[in-house]
């Protein structure tokens, strides 16, 4: 777990220092792939607390949702519907529910090891 | 089994701290607005006060004449008259004139000749463009391929080819000429254009603007037609 905050660390610094920066007309794009990250983020999460990780939907989730959504962007653009927002809608109802379950599931553990403490 | 899921996430999470940095640093890209619109500021005032200077400068030539007229109105008033003619036509193009200056030649480019394109002429648009360049500078006479500019002369495309003075310029190579008045003022104009971006402008309809070495003797030729001045009309006296 540390290692995994470690790459989060490390990547935000290497962004820092390096000072790249993408034309603004893309940051919109960008925004909405960190969401879509983050939403594949914390499926896998859920799914590897819920013990039913697998490593292949992980990384090709990972990706595809990340194009998918810079994808739908560019097409709501180009079509002249906000097509993004159905990204940000999606996304966003489901990173909500992914950490809900999470935040259950944490809940549940420490509640029974309280018991098997309190029981012992 | 373990090893490879936190592998997993490390690489997840390190692209996803990349992401948001750089969407962080390309929102808060810094606004180099604030300080250009000082510069700016800074540009105009120094353009007003340019303008102030001249003013004062030609009230104190205009003053100059004034105090002639009185001195020669006693013995002569006929020579200062002929001497202010004689400014006047000086002024608005009727003589040739000599001085340091300098010559740009406007050829066809390198490139253009080693390809056997064909070279056109200069269009209106492009040869306004380097006039315009060039009467950033004040006090100056300017000739292109041996036709005067004064105030009021046209560039203008007649049936195709472009003209000045209502005469067609020659396909390039010709030449143009500038009398500036000064040699500091000729090395100042000479400098300019040699940074001006006018020249890739040339460069794009296959010609070459070579701006030369300013002299200390260049003779521009004087006006040698009409000028139609039907729409002026002399002042009311006060």
């Amino acid at each position: 777990m540390w290692l995994s905050i470690l790459g989060l660390i490390l990547g935000v610094s290497l962004g820092l220092l390096t000072d790249i920066r993408i034309p603004p007309e893309y940051a919109n794009y960008l925004s909405i792939a960190v969401l879509a990250a983050l939403d594949t983020l914390f499926g896998g999460i859920r799914a590897h607390l819920q013990q039913v990780y697998d490593d292949k939907v992980f990384v090709s989730g990972f990706f595809f949702n990340i194009l998918l959504a810079a994808g739908l962007a560019f097409l709501g653009v180009h079509l002249g519907v906000d097509l993004y927002l159905a990204a940000i809608f999606a996304f966003g109802v489901r990173l909500f529910q992914n950490i809900a379950v999470i935040r259950r599931i944490i809940l549940s553990k420490w509640t029974e090891k309280k018991g098997l403490r309190e029981s012992v | 089994m373990k090893k490879k899921v936190i592998s997993r996430f490390t690489m997840i999470l390190f692209v996803i701290g990349l992401m948001t940095a750089i969407q962080f640093n390309t929102i808060n890209e810094p606004h180099s607005r604030d300080t250009r619109d000082v510069w700016e500021i800074r540009q105009e005032l120094s353009r007003e006060k340019q303008l102030h200077s001249e003013l004062l400068s030609e009230i104190g030539t205009l003053d100059g004449t004034l105090a002639k007229y009185e001195e020669a109105m006693n013995d002569s008033p006929e020579q200062a008259l002929k001497e202010t003619v004689e400014e006047l036509r000086k002024e608005a193009g009727f003589t040739e004139i000599t001085g340091p200056g300098l010559q740009i030649l406007i050829e066809p480019s390198q490139e253009a000749i080693m390809s056997g394109q064909n070279i056109e002429q200069v269009s209106p648009e492009l040869l306004i463009r380097l006039v315009n360049e060039i009467n950033r500078f004040n006090n100056i006479d300017l000739s292109i391929d041996d036709k005067r500019l004064i105030n009021t002369s046209p560039i203008r495309d007649i049936n195709g080819r472009t003209t000045i003075n209502g005469k067609p310029v020659g396909t390039p190579p010709f030449e143009m000429k500038v009398v500036a008045g000064t040699a500091e003022h000729a090395e100042k104009i000479y400098n300019h254009l040699k940074a001006s971006p006018i020249l890739d402008n040339f460069y794009i309809d296959n010609l070459s603007v070579n701006v030369m070495q300013p002299e200390t003797e260049v003779k521009v030729e004087a006006y040698d037609e009409e000028l139609g001045l039907e729409h002026l009309k002399a002042a009311e006296e006060e």
